[in-house]
């Protein structure tokens, strides 16, 4: 299912959460990358129909989704791993999956239990499905939530930040199963870790104070950091009228890589900029802009 | 009927939640043991043998319903509010379940889960007279005083239990519900405004003193909002019981709003 924003505005009292966002996404896996703040949440609420716009359209599928009609009908085709999803203590992982497929609408008994056997092998819970969830890791936790999201074969999957607090490894295996589900269906992926988009997705939007600031492929993120990435070896603090991006102590000085503009120091060459780079150029033409 | 369907599902999920929960068992033994050992001189445990068992078994069920319904509304009190303690709201909010279902589900299987403990009791204290008095009605007039007193009184609390506690917290519910149990049942209205002896009492007076045959407790005691303190009867049994039930409604029909404007502040 396609999504199509324009003009979005979501506000919180004196709060602007979202200010006048456009965003297209075609299809396929689909990167939201923002840092805290930005808006992400909010964005992925507003789709999954859980927080009405205060203005703008956003259309998924073709269905309005400021409508109950069009709500219900994406909402019937949706899931959604919501930011610090929590889960009910008392039930086991087997459990809490028919009940949220029950409220999916997934009636047909054996199916479902099909189904949930299906998902919890595929995120590798098996052994654990009759355990009661308030003893499960975080990952596992994560694991849940991610099998819950996808019952019912949703044909848009909305996931916010649902690396964050992974062990590396963890986070590996995570965005990798959330890539291989991609097939066929939207998976918007918010997160605040320029790697799980890099490695997941070919096409993503970065956010900034409620506003898309950049829509296209990944790759070409790193262009907006060429000409103003810069490598300086020094001793002492490092040089002002930049960015830092990395500082490296070695035996012959701090080496700084840093974004700037302008050569931030005679001493500086300009170096071929990673992602994180292109990433920080980003945000960092959005403040002074 | 989805909806039907769907309600049916949070109310079977509930119901498995509530009664999986150590402290609701606790609570009803605890205060079952209590009230069976402090019951003075008139409680039922010392009704001369060849009571009649109807009389028997509404005193057991209305001197439960003295402090059971407590323990229950505390229990019951986060049953609303904890999805969004959870981190569950935001998710329930996506599925194409209605609050209206979710709220009708949650009072279907939380009401269901103070039932099966109170009338674990009551069949207890039936089987426990049954050694004592040799008289197998007892176990009828069992199901017909919990009928009658208890399960009107428990969907009222309910209602009230799931829904105030999105207008407060739910531990200031707690603590005025309390205050308001004892204000509303058993205050002597000849001392203090109250809410005793009228119809509107969860307690069950009316139906206990109809079944007992004499005053349970305050029903019809002259007191604040005479018309509410009818000559207590079959008829006024009827009355009681079928008041309790339409202002639970009110409560479960302001639910929804109220969870959408809670979950809305997440
Ligand atoms: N329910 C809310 N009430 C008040 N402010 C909110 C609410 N939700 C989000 N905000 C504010 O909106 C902005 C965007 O938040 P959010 O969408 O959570 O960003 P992100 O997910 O990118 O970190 C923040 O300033 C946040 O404080
Ligand atoms: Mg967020």
């Amino acid at each position: 299912m396609d999504i199509q924003i324009t003009g979005l505005r979501r506000t919180f009292g004196k709060v602007t959460a979202l200010d006048g966002l456009d965003l297209a996404v075609p299809g396929g896996m689909y990167g939201l990358l923002g840092t805290n703040g930005a808006g992400k949440t909010t964005l992925m609420r507003v789709l999954a129909g859980v927080l009405p716009p205060t203005a703008g359209t956003v259309r998924v599928g073709g269905h309005d989704l400021t409508t109950r009609t069009g709500r219900l009908a994406v909402q019937r085709r949706l899931g959604y791993l919501p930011q610090d999803l929590g889960l009910y203590p008392d039930l086991s992982a087997q459990e809490f999956l028919d009940y949220v497929g029950l409220l999916k609408g997934l009636d047909d008994t054996a199916a479902r239990r099909r189904q949930i056997g299906e998902l919890l092998d595929m995120v590798g819970l098996t052994d654990a499905v009759g355990r009661k969830l308030r003893g499960f890791s975080g990952g596992m936790r994560r694991r849940v939530g991610i099998a819950q999201a996808l019952l019912g074969d949703p044909a848009l999957v909305v996931v916010d930040e649902p690396t964050a607090g992974l062990d590396p490894e963890e986070r590996i295996r995570f965005r990798t199963l959330l890539a291989s589900i991609a097939a066929g269906r939207t998976v918007l992926l918010s997160t605040h870790i320029v790697e799980d988009v890099a490695q997941t997705c070919r096409d993503t939007a970065v956010m900034a104070r409620g506003r898309v600031v950049f829509n296209g492929p990944v790759a070409d993120i790193v262009q907006r950091a060429e000409g103003i990435t810069w490598e300086l070896v020094g001793q002492g603090p490092p040089p002002a009228g930049g960015v830092v991006v990395s500082a490296v102590s070695r035996s012959d000085g701090t080496h700084y890589r840093l974004v700037s503009p302008t050569r931030p120091d005679p001493r500086a060459v300009p170096v071929q900029p990673s992602l994180e780079e292109g990433y920080v150029a980003l945000m960092h033409a959005g403040t002074s802009a | 009927m989805t909806t039907a369907r769907q309600t049916w599902a949070v109310t079977r999920y509930e119901f498995r939640m509530q009664i999986r929960k150590r402290s609701l068992w606790i609570t009803t033994a605890v205060l079952a043991v209590v009230l069976t050992l402090t019951q003075g001189d008139r409680g039922p445990r010392h009704l001369p043998l060849g009571t009649p068992p109807r009389e028997v078994m509404a005193g057991w069920a209305l001197l439960m319903s003295i402090l059971l319904p407590i323990g229950f509304g505390m229990v019951l009190a986060d049953r609303l509010t904890r999805d969004r303690r959870l981190g569950l709201a935001s998710l329930l909010e996506s599925l194409p379940t209605g609050r209206g279902a979710l709220v009708a589900g949650k009072y279907l299987g939380g009401l269901a889960s103070t039932a099966v403990p109170a009338a674990l009791v009551l069949l207890t204290a039936a089987a426990a007279e049954t050694a004592h008095r040799h008289d197998p009605a007892l176990f009828a007039w069992a199901v017909v005083a919990f009928a009658l007193i208890t399960l009107p009184g428990l969907a009222f609390v309910t209602a009230f239990a799931l829904v105030c506690p999105l207008l407060t917290t739910a531990p200031l519910f707690r603590v005025l519900f309390v205050g308001y149990w004892f204000w509303g049942n058993m205050l002597n209205p000849d001392l203090f405004p109250s809410l005793t002896g009228t119809l509107l009492t969860p307690l069950g007076d009316y139906p206990a003193t109809w079944l007992m045959g004499e005053r349970a407790l305050y029903a019809g005691a002259d007191g604040w909002l005479e018309f509410l303190r009818p000559q207590p009867g079959g008829t006024t049994t009827v009355l009681a019981i079928a008041l309790l039930l339409l202002l639970s409604l009110p409560p479960l029909a302001l639910a929804p709003p109220l969870l959408r404007r809670r979950n809305l502040s997440a």
